[in-house]
């Protein structure tokens, strides 16, 4: 029965990279209403900034995924300012800021490439680093735990941010519309920007945990992203414990596939999860 | 207004003419190259130049253009220059097939070198083929190269004989009855696969298989299904070593640690085997490994190194695409550059002594000869001794 438990251990790795992907792309979706593919790429960008310190500078391990961090949400904060912004303020149509984000994934995934070269890499410094736990005959490593609990605090702690600060229920306001919430005197800019820090950040930690467990390569932001698009629709758009709940989803069906049917499904899958939801509960599990 | 406007009508009717008739004469001049004896002699060259492939790329590249240097510094193919137009094939079909379109219809070569991998090199050769132009890849192994077009030649033996060689030596020697299996969907693997399995379960093995995508980045259910088959070894057979090394991680978090098998794309990368040193001990694989005390071959890695700064790599793909350059220099000399009578002579290449040894193309366009068995000991590759 080993086999059904490491594949129950499968999905909940998998599901953990999912739910921060969309825990952050939830929070940005919620204040600017656009399917923001440059968040793919920034993502990545947070995993090539600890490759950088950690691996090519040296640094110490904490403190180069925490520079990672800061550098992804700073990313976010810089497109949205000089990018989406000055769209935004011209009135520009979601389908504009859609093709303006396809050009910012682009454009990353160009420089990502030249930086640091288009093959494979991955964070971990060699192999057998990581110290791996027995669980009922199923095998998790280290790493991959602390990735699932961070995910797990994330979920909570922004739950937790936009239920009971005022900042989260500014972000709250824009989110049911941004014209009334600056009508009553809520600063949307400067929340927008704020959002798309933390955001982005978020996403950063993604892209770190995706480089320690599967590895970097500058493409593979597009494909973490569409992971999490498709998360947040089966859980309900805009809901932070809705998109956790869909990206543990989405990493189940997709693990209990590659077993029952084969692996070379396993995108196939996502893709039907994708369109039953759309078409028969399109608010998803937990609507907003 | 209306007199600057025809003023203005009549400018533009003056630059379209100049445009189109110089355009014409310079055109026309080039047009008129692969008759006139003195311009440059123009070789089509296609390989992975970007993605994870370009591991193979840039090398191939980079000795293709060594040969070239060379042969230029010495005079280049009677009296002429050789120029290379180098176009990126992304190690797939698709992109192949548009690198070939533009080789064959805009630059009007006479010769391919490439594709590096059999998924851009079989949609090449038909365009190529069509278009009368000769095709010599480096290092495409698919056993569906086999004959493929009298216009497609190779110095690099088909996997027919790599897969011959891993499946016999898994069955008799080692005792494996049961292997498992994860492919990559590409046709390098798919090739490859088809033989081991068709030697293998001959001699009356079974294999399990698993194919992956090649954007698949999280194999651990397939590895956990795999190992739960409780095989006597894991052949891994994929197109590049980054989804190896993906694999060889994943099943070490996953305490899996079988008999592997390795296909001759990952036992070429030297940080493969050195990073999965422990894992990789004894693991069981063969490479087309050209004689390294050939004084070609070693004039080839010394030039390299002086030229690039590294070392050579991938030696079992790179000699033979240096080879490659002066066997069409060789065929140039001798029939001209025609891209049919270069098809045709290309059949006649025997005991030919390059880099890579001694080059015999037989009349199914395959290097004659082939892979050799070697097991993995302490991150490097040995010939296998039973």
């Amino acid at each position: 029965m080993d086999i059904a438990i490491q594949i129950a251990l499968n999905a909940l790795i998998a599901g953990a990279i999912y739910s921060l992907v969309v825990l952050g792309f939830n929070l940005l979706y919620s204040t600017s209403r656009f399917f923001d593919l440059g968040y793919g790429a920034i993502a990545i960008a947070g995993g090539y900034a600890v490759l950088y310190f950690y691996k090519l500078l040296g640094l110490e391990l904490w403190s180069s995924i925490i520079l990672g961090i800061f550098i992804a949400g700073i990313l976010g904060f810089c497109i949205e300012k000089i990018i989406y912004r000055p769209l935004r303020t011209r009135k520009a149509s979601s389908a504009v800021l859609l093709i303006a984000s396809l050009g910012v994934l682009t454009v990353i995934q160009a420089v990502l490439a030249i930086l640091f070269t288009s093959q494979f890499q991955t964070l971990g410094r060699g192999a057998g680093e990581s110290r791996t736990f027995e669980i009922f005959g199923g095998a998790i490593t280290q790493t991959q735990s602390i990735i699932l609990i961070t995910a797990l605090v994330v979920m909570t702690a922004l739950g937790l941010v936009l239920k009971y600060t005022l900042f989260g229920k500014a972000v709250k306001a824009i989110a049911d519309d941004e014209e009334v919430a600056s009508i009553v005197g809520i600063n949307s800019e400067r929340m927008i920007g704020i959002v798309f820090f933390i955001g982005s950040a978020i996403g950063g930690m993604a892209g770190i945990a995706t480089g320690f467990d599967t590895g970097l390569q500058p493409t593979i932001g597009l494909s973490l992203l569409l992971k999490g698009v498709i998360a947040a629709i089966v859980g309900g758009i805009g809901n932070v414990y809705g998109g956790v709940l869909g990206a543990f989803l989405l990493a189940i069906i997709e693990n209990l596939g590659a077993w029952q049917f084969s692996g070379e499904w396993k995108d196939a899958i996502a893709f039907i999860v994708l369109v039953v939801f759309l078409l028969f509960r399109p608010q998803g599990i937990l609507p907003k | 207004m209306e007199r600057v406007n025809r003023g203005s009508a009549l400018m533009w009717v003056i630059v379209a003419l100049v445009v189109v008739v110089g355009g014409f004469s310079i055109l026309g001049g080039k047009g008129g190259a692969p008759s006139t004896e003195t311009g440059p002699i123009k070789i089509g060259v296609i390989g992975p130049l970007t993605g994870d492939a370009a591991i193979y790329g840039e090398p191939f590249r980079n000795t293709v253009q060594l040969a070239i240097d060379e042969i230029n510094a010495t005079g280049g193919i009677g009296g002429r220059q050789v120029e290379a137009i180098y176009e990126d094939g992304q190690c797939n079909g698709k992109e192949g097939a548009n690198a070939a379109q533009k080789l064959v219809n805009v630059d009007k070569v006479q010769a391919i070198i490439g594709g590096v991998c059999s998924g851009e090199t079989l949609t090449v050769v038909p365009i190529a083929e069509k278009g009368r132009v000769v095709v010599v890849s480096p290092s495409a192994s698919s056993p569906a190269l086999t004959g493929i077009s009298p216009y497609f030649f190779r110095p690099y033996p088909s996997d027919a004989s790599q897969g011959n060689v891993l499946a016999n030596i898994a069955y008799t020697d080692k005792g494996w009855k049961k292997v498992a299996v994860i492919q990559e969907q590409v046709d390098y693997a798919v090739g490859l696969y088809k033989v081991f399995n068709q030697v293998f379960s001959g001699l009356g093995g079974k294999t399990v298989k698993e194919e992956f995508s090649s954007n698949v980045t999280d194999f651990r259910s397939v590895l956990t299904k795999l190992k739960a088959e409780k095989p006597d070894a894991l052949f891994v057979l994929t197109q590049t070593a980054a989804s190896t090394q993906r694999i060889l991680k994943q099943m070490e978090e996953l305490n899996w640690k079988p008999q592997i098998i390795l296909d001759e794309a990952s036992a070429g990368d030297k940080e493969t085997l050195t990073t999965y040193k422990s894992q990789l001990e004894g693991a069981l694989t063969s490479e087309f490994i050209p004689d390294l005390s050939n004084a070609k071959l070693q004039k080839l890695m010394s030039d390299y190194k002086a030229k690039y700064g590294t070392e050579l790599p991938y030696l079992g793909y790179m000699a033979p695409a240096y080879d490659i350059v002066y066997i069409l220099k060789d065929g140039i000399a001798s029939v001209g550059y025609n891209g049919e009578k270069l098809a045709t002579w290309s059949r006649t290449i025997k005991d030919w002594q390059g880099a890579s040894g001694s080059v015999t193309i037989s009349s199914d366009g395959d290097r004659v000869g082939g892979y050799s068995s070697e097991v993995v000991h302490d991150g490097k590759t040995e010939p296998y001794k039973k």
